[in-house]
């Protein structure tokens, strides 16, 4: 997994960064399932407890 | 005529108190819409759905920049500011257990960085203004260097994308049904006395009674 784009610079043919690498997209996006799939397995199983616990 | 005591310890569960002024909905939905637009303008050719997205984007961008700095002009003149801010009582509740102001910790962690992601999207997303024509200025990408423009792309695409996490976050408590409230109060402006009560310390957040 790259973190960042690369081109070669016009002025001199060195390689340089030009942006954020675009694979990344997927896991901001997986991230954001991973807390959200978390966070509602945690309250499930909480209220869950709660309910036993009464 | 006097507003109302709502901050008595058994107020009648049919009062409502006011969360968002009118105009803070306003700000909050124009934000919404033009974040996405952005990130759809932003995203969507990457993934292959080709179009013009060029003019939307950087037209969206402004009207959030300007919208951004309402806000902020707004909430250090108009509004308590120090309810959004992070502070010691929060460390307290979050380890005590004590109900939060208007803002919960959690709440309030989420708006600090959704605050500086948007803020580094927009100030890099300005810099990048200056590498295409508007009706102002014609473009001049001489500005800086390669490497520069470099790092200020990679600023602006990480915001970005950090942003889709954030946005998929806050869609996802918008729709818990144990967060309707909130909800509720963005759409509609209040929350009733007993949500109020039962969620947040009066001490720490005197609501009005909404009219």
């Amino acid at each position: 997994m790259q973190l960042f784009r690369h081109a070669n610079s016009i002025y001199g043919g060195s390689d340089v960064i030009i942006g954020a690498s675009y694979d990344l997209l997927l896991w901001f996006a997986a991230a954001g399932a991973a807390f959200i799939l978390m966070h509602a397995v945690f309250k499930a199983v909480t209220k869950t407890g709660e309910r036993a616990s009464h | 005529m006097s507003t109302p005591d709502i901050t008595r310890p058994d107020p009648a569960p049919t009062g409502r108190v006011l969360r968002h002024k009118l105009i803070d909905r306003i700000y909050h939905w124009l934000m919404a819409l033009s974040v996405l637009i952005l990130m759809a303008t932003a995203f969507l050719p990457i993934l292959g759905w080709k179009f013009e997205w060029l003019d939307l984007h950087w037209i969206t961008g402004v009207v959030l920049t300007l919208a951004v700095l309402f806000h902020i002009i707004r909430a250090v003149c108009w509004q308590d500011i120090w309810a959004m801010f992070l502070g010691g009582q929060d460390l307290r509740d979050i380890t005590g257990g004590g109900k939060p102001g208007k803002y919960t910790p959690a709440q309030k962690l989420y708006h600090l960085g959704v605050s500086l992601l948007i803020l580094a999207a927009i100030g890099t997303g300005l810099l990048m203004l200056l590498k295409i024509d508007t009706p102002w200025w014609r473009r001049d990408p001489y500005w800086f260097s390669d490497t520069q423009w470099g790092v200020i792309y990679a600023i602006h695409g990480f915001g970005a994308m950090a942003l889709i996490t954030m946005v998929m976050i806050h869609i996802y408590f918008a729709l818990r049904p144990d967060e309707w409230r909130l909800t509720r109060s963005m759409f509609r402006g209040w929350m009733t006395s007993k949500e109020y009560l039962d969620h947040h310390d009066p001490k720490r957040w005197k609501a009005k009674e909404d009219a």
